[in-house]
């Protein structure tokens, strides 16, 4: 033992030395968590959603604990793009870190617009467009859907307008909240998404039986944390199998052997999500874990595990 | 810097029916920590509850902190078991420090039932670093519920009670028996309590005309300014900056920068 393991993947064209990132909106801009371990050590850092506009958020309460997870409505309050190129990229590349950033528009063009200036102004590494975010109001698509994930004609549209406007690796984050996450995430591989992030938070509630009023002011919001991991567990799985490009999963992953689950289900990427406000070291953990399971499986390369569940 | 310390528990104590002091060994925390700040509490190993729990210092000493809390739900019941020798994850200094004015002549605290927990930590302070005792106005629903008066007395604070039920001190609401200490000029108001009793003391401060320091509640999950979770609306009419973040912006607050009409 103590041979060294190849844990570097390519995530679409995403280099990356360990496939561990963390979920966008769950680690902010990086820095904050910089007391708690060397957040350079992380395959990629993602970003909050970057809007063009900094954004004030939904109303408060906006949080709420559930068993084995959370549910919230937070409504992508961020600093905006300005702020971020100028005041939390520096900090991120200074510390050398691979940067996912996440954004997130009202239409197809200001995607393609913050897409473009993420690249032009080196502060981002790869794009996660976050098509799938629960708790902003979206008008109904002519479809009926509240989410451009829900609607493959939508995603197909959004993916082609931020894929005309950049170069970098594209990832494009899906919703659990569809019949068939397959046909989201075909249409998006079609129009040039390089990879797909699942899952984003299911869509759910809670209500205060004295007060009888939602417990949420959004009344509702999105759940994640290990609640929600058979399920995305199984959306991993059911895109790997259909899918030619990657997938990089997430959805209550706590440690290595959470992280595997997704591995193995086809995820070739994850990322660690609102654990880290439980326990701010857990992604350091998942790779030093990740790490120790190759040893212990006598495995030379993680990226031999993708896909690599046994039936 | 916060980070996370697993701390020994020196001492767990009932102080009132309810009611729990929880001494931690951390020379770490207890040279870090500042009156006003928090740590976030993991209550027990595994997924529930899965988020910390938010609690203030109460008192900061030379190797070891301590907390005072009320068991509110099932986090807290849970916590109350933890007895002497045991260790607990405790996340923390978190949060900004209590401002420490210089210039104001007479300090007035008003805690309402458990929200005395951070007080004698900042009245410790207060007389360390400033050179002032400040005066006390502790109020709760009942008897058992009025905290750390005799901590207050030994510190050589003036104390005030205050009852709803008329059980101890007066029968009035905090605001009121502040209003009759006649706070002028060169007083500042430190509170904390329930939302509508700090809504109160905001308001008969900004009738006296003087300043007014609020320490607010909110549901956490981070702790650090991560999540975006905890905040609540504050007078900033910018709209990058309308809401504040009671765990990193906070949790003490100037109360005219709070919008308390959502309370
Ligand atoms: C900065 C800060 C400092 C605090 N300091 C103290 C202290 O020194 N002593 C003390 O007794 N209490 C303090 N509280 C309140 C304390 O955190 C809650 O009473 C506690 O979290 C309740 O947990 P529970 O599991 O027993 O209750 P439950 O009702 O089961 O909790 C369910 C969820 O609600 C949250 N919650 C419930 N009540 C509150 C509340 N009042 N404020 C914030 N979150 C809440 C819990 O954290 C949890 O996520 C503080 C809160 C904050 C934000
Ligand atoms: C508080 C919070 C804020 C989030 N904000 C964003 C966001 O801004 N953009 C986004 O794409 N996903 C956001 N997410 C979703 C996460 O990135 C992730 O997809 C989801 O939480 C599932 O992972 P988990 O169970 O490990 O948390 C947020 C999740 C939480 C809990
Ligand atoms: S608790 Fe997460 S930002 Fe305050």
């Amino acid at each position: 033992m103590g041979t060294s393991v190849d844990l570097s993947i390519n995530l679409g064209g995403l280099k990356m030395k360990n496939p561990v990132t963390v979920g966008s909106g769950t680690f902010a801009y990086g820095q904050e968590y910089n007391s708690y371990f060397d957040v350079s050590r992380l395959g990629a850092v993602t970003t909050k959603s970057l809007s063009l506009q900094p954004r004030a958020g939904n109303n408060p309460p906006r949080l709420v604990e559930t068993p084995a997870g959370m549910l919230n409505a937070i409504g992508l309050q961020n600093v905006g793009i300005d702020v971020y190129l100028k005041e939390k990229a520096p900090w991120l590349r200074e510390h050398g870190c691979t940067i996912i950033g996440n954004i997130y528009g009202a239409s197809p063009e200001e995607y393609a617009e913050l897409a473009q200036r993420l690249e032009a102004e080196g502060a981002a590494d790869a794009i996660e467009a976050n098509l799938s975010c629960p708790n902003v109001h979206n008008a109904k698509t002519a479809r009926g859907c509240t989410l451009v994930a829900q609607d493959p004609e939508l995603v197909k549209a959004y993916t082609e307008a931020i894929r005309a406007a950049t170069k970098l690796p594209l990832f494009i984050k899906l919703s659990p909240n569809v019949i068939d996450i397959a046909e989201p995430a075909l249409a998006a591989e079609a129009a040039g998404a390089d990879a797909i992030s699942a899952i984003n938070t299911i869509t759910s509630m809670g209500i205060n039986p004295e007060t009888r009023k939602p417990i949420l002011s959004n009344i509702v919001g999105g759940l994640s944390g290990p609640a929600i991991r058979p399920v995305a567990v199984k959306l991993v799985w059911d895109l790997s199998k259909v899918l030619k490009i990657p997938v990089l999963g997430m959805g209550g992953i706590t440690n290595a052997s959470d992280a595997m689950q997704f591995i193995l289900a086809g995820a070739t990427g994850v990322a660690i999500g609102s654990y880290t406000f439980r326990h701010p070291t857990a992604a350091m953990e998942v790779i030093d874990g990740l790490e120790d399971y190759c040893q212990r499986h006598d495995v030379a390369k993680i990226t031999d595990l993708v896909g690599a569940m046994e039936v | 810097m916060p980070g996370i310390v697993t701390c020994e528990v020196k001492m767990h104590q009932e102080v009132s029916p309810g009611h729990y002091r929880l001494v931690v060994h951390s020379p770490q925390l207890a040279g870090e920590a500042q009156a006003g700040q928090f740590c976030m509490l993991e209550v027990q190993a595994g997924l529930f509850p899965f988020l910390r729990r938010p609690m203030c210092f109460e008192r900061i000493f030379k190797d070891s902190v301590s907390i005072l809390y009320k068991i509110e739900g099932e986090g807290t019941r849970l916590l109350s078991r933890l007895t002497q020798g045991q260790t607990i994850s405790i996340q923390g200094p978190l949060g900004k420090p209590w401002p420490l004015d210089e210039s104001i002549e007479r300090h007035i605290f008003v805690a309402g039932g458990i929200g005395v927990a951070p007080f004698p930590a900042l009245a410790e302070a207060m007389i360390a670093k400033l050179g002032k005792t400040p005066e006390v106005i502790l109020a709760a629903r009942t008897e058992s519920m009025l905290l750390c008066e005799e901590e207050f007395h030994q510190m050589g604070c003036k104390v005030h009670l205050a009852t709803d039920d008329g059980s101890a001190g007066e029968k009035a609401f905090a605001s009121e028996v502040l209003t009759r200490l006649n706070p002028g000029t060169g007083t500042m108001v430190h509170c904390c309590g329930p939302m509508v009793m700090m809504k109160a003391t905001h308001v008969a401060c900004e009738a006296l005309g003087i300043p007014c320091m609020t320490s607010l509640e909110a549901e956490m999950a981070c702790g650090d300014g991560v999540c975006l979770g905890c905040v609540v609306e504050s007078t900033i009419e910018i709209e990058a900056e309308r809401m504040v973040r009671v765990c990193y912006d906070g949790p003490v607050f100037e109360s005219t920068l709070i919008n308390w009409a959502a309370y």
